[in-house]
């Protein structure tokens, strides 16, 4: 189990985080950590989150991310990323 | 001009193609439904007898028309009784838009008289939600929603719009537009595919909802045929082949038929084509792919590797992947392959009797009807039956409740499916528990006039739980024998429909040859308490622990 951070850039409007963590919620994945904030466009939003997992649960949570319509892009961040 | 929310909801509707819609009205969509009577002319409403019903029907129409179905209830309790509707339709991908009133913005978060946050509700069983909260959005959200729930791998989308947004007024200039985020596909590279298959010597392929959503029944066949690969279904694909097709081995999984079983475990490479893998269809996963190789088309991402590691990926609508591939797949002939397929469809051979049993109902059921006629089920043993025996000629003819399971579809589907279908007779097997659990629709099918065949197989338990009672939890039958003292057929004739209760095969057949053309015809068949849905591999299984006896 490695430890990963998923890079979103979202927009930003009510009900997207529940979004987002929902999924995780749903697919049984735990968040580590947590941040949001807005960009200089208003109208989007960078949240960051830290969660552990093996390579398959990577692939799977950001493919899953990326179906989401809030979700514009979805960054994977990990040791060999990184 | 200026237009009030209620009358924008009625011209996106007309503008997305969506003349008939379902729903049941109330409170919170008053203003929705003065607009739909100004509008008969333009659109067809259904009057349900119950919301969840109503996204059933809407769910049914999606799935013979191919179109988005379209359901509309009120807020509240209207509302959360669509929730199993659309996760049933999310589970099996079918486009649904359905439309909720909530009440009207300054009273929303008060817990005001039937509010509920169903786009919170619905978040985890929707492609996607909205909720309308300015009417200079409405317009666009609606396109967005028809657009999200038709495009890629479809599934339902929920627009919850408050009451004082269906009455507010807006011009045309004001309208915004929805900015989402699609989600670009990757590229599709054939190479490794043809490399896979042709290094293959026994191909099998599985083919799933995708294949029929997608229209790919001739590209599968041309497929099969080119490789000599037989082809086994997940119960979404079932209709993509005709049952008589030489290669056509009928359903895969849990209780699918033995030749499946059979040259699943003689086959070196899985062609895996709009399927999601299933455990019902896969078993134990660990043991499903010893030996082999998968290639997995699908136009979900996120369904590759979800539940089986695929070793090639194709990330793509199934039709235009199969196109791309076909043009470059040369003719690979696997002759003692394709003998043994035929002799493994040996093994699905049915003994020929004259008793009421499932096999009979469902051959006999089957010599009345037409290559087009849509066959909708409940859930439970007479669903696997139908899969079993019932021999489909047309994709888009069955509607079944397959990744939800839910008890209490058919009769809504039914409705739905025979609309969509010009109203031609339409038959739903069910079963006396799941129709118990919908009955109420009778009324909708009856004043309608749909010629609906509604074949009970009745044998006073829940046939499938009580299967599994008996087969491993020691015969303690609980809570599976209803006791009840139901009159279905006079049920039937309680609501207005023709009812007859069933005996004898001699007495179906007869109640067969002339049904009535406009109203609903109820067939109550007794059937023993213990019939089994074999053959059987049982939970956590894989097909080396196939059970086709009972002992």
């Amino acid at each position: 189990m490695e430890r990963f951070i998923v890079e979103l850039t979202v927009a930003n409007h009510c009900g997207v985080l529940n979004r987002i963590t929902g999924l995780y919620a749903k697919r049984k994945y735990n968040i580590d950590s947590l941040t949001v904030h807005e960009t200089r466009d208003p109208a989007l939003s960078v949240m960051r989150i830290v969660s552990c997992g093996d390579t398959a649960i990577q692939q799977q949570m950001t493919r899953q991310l990326r179906k989401l319509f809030d979700v514009k892009t979805v960054v994977l961040l990990n040791n060999s990323t990184l | 001009m200026k237009k009030s929310g209620a009358a924008i909801v009625i011209d996106a509707l007309c503008r997305n193609g969506a003349d008939t819609v379902f729903g049941y009205p109330g409170g919170a969509v008053l203003p929705i439904y003065d607009e739909l009577y100004k509008n008969a002319h333009r659109i067809n409403h259904v009057l349900c007898a119950h919301e969840q019903n109503a996204a059933h029907a809407a769910d049914g129409f999606a799935r013979v028309s191919g179109k988005p179905g379209v359901v509309i209830a009120t807020s509240g309790p209207g509302a959360t009784n669509l929730v199993t509707g659309i996760a049933n339709a999310y589970l099996d991908s079918v486009p649904l838009v359905a439309i909720t009133g909530n009440v009207a913005v300054p009273l929303l978060g008060r817990d005001s008289f039937q509010e509920v946050d169903i786009t919170g509700i619905t978040q985890e069983i929707v492609k996607h939600n909205f909720a309308v909260s300015d009417i200079k959005d409405l317009n666009g959200i609606l396109d967005a929603a028809f657009q999200i729930a038709s495009s890629g791998r479809p599934g339902p989308v929920l627009v919850d719009i408050p009451k004082s947004i269906q009455t507010d007024m807006c011009d045309e200039s004001e309208y915004t537009s929805q900015e989402l985020f699609f989600n670009s596909l990757p590229e599709v590279d054939l190479s490794e595919t043809l490399r896979l298959i042709e290094s293959a010597e026994r191909p099998l392929i599985y083919s799933g909802g995708g294949v029929v959503s997608s229209g790919a029944s001739d590209e599968l066949l041309a497929l099969a045929k080119r490789i000599s690969a037989p082809v086994t279904f997940s119960m979404m694909g079932l209709t993509a082949l005709p049952a008589n097709e030489p290669l056509n081995l009928g359903m895969c999984g849990m209780h699918g038929t033995a030749s499946s079983a059979k040259m699943f475990t003689e086959c070196d490479l899985i062609i895996a084509l709009g399927v999601r893998f299933s455990d019902r269809a896969t078993g134990n996963t660990a043991k499903y792919k010893e030996g082999k190789k998968i290639i997995h088309v699908d136009i979900d991402h996120a369904e590759i590797n979800k539940n089986t590691a695929a070793d090639v990926e194709l990330c793509g609508e199934v039709k235009a992947v199969l196109q791309q591939l076909l043009q470059k797949l040369p003719r690979i002939a696997h002759p003692e392959w394709e003998k043994a397929c035929a002799k493994a469809k040996k093994l699905d051979f049915h003994p020929v009797s004259d008793q009421l049993n499932p096999v009979n109902l469902l051959k006999t059921v089957a010599s009345y009807c037409t290559p087009d006629t849509v066959i909708a089920t409940d859930v439970g043993q007479h669903q696997m039956w139908t899969m079993q025996y019932f021999p489909f000629q047309t994709p888009r003819t069955l509607l079944t409740s397959g990744g939800l399971g839910t008890m209490g579809f058919g009769l809504g589907a039914a409705i739905g499916g025979c609309i969509a279908n010009d109203r031609k007779p339409t038959v739903l097997f069910t079963g006396d528990g799941s129709f118990g659990m919908c009955l109420q629709e009778l009324a909708t099918a009856v004043s309608q006039n749909l010629p609906l065949t509604i074949v009970i197989f009745n044998n006073g338990v829940l046939g499938m739980v009580r299967q599994w009672q008996t087969m491993f939890y020691d015969k303690h039958y609980s809570h599976t024998t209803l006791n009840r003292k139901t009159d279905f057929a006079a049920l039937a004739r309680a609501f207005g429909a023709k009812g007859k209760k069933i005996t004898r095969l001699v007495e179906l057949e007869r109640a067969l040859f002339n049904p009535p053309a406009d109203t609903p015809l109820v067939l109550d068949c007794q059937l023993d308490m213990d019939e089994f849905v074999l053959p059987m591999i049982p939970p956590g299984g894989s097909v080396s622990d196939l059970i086709t006896q009972r002992n």
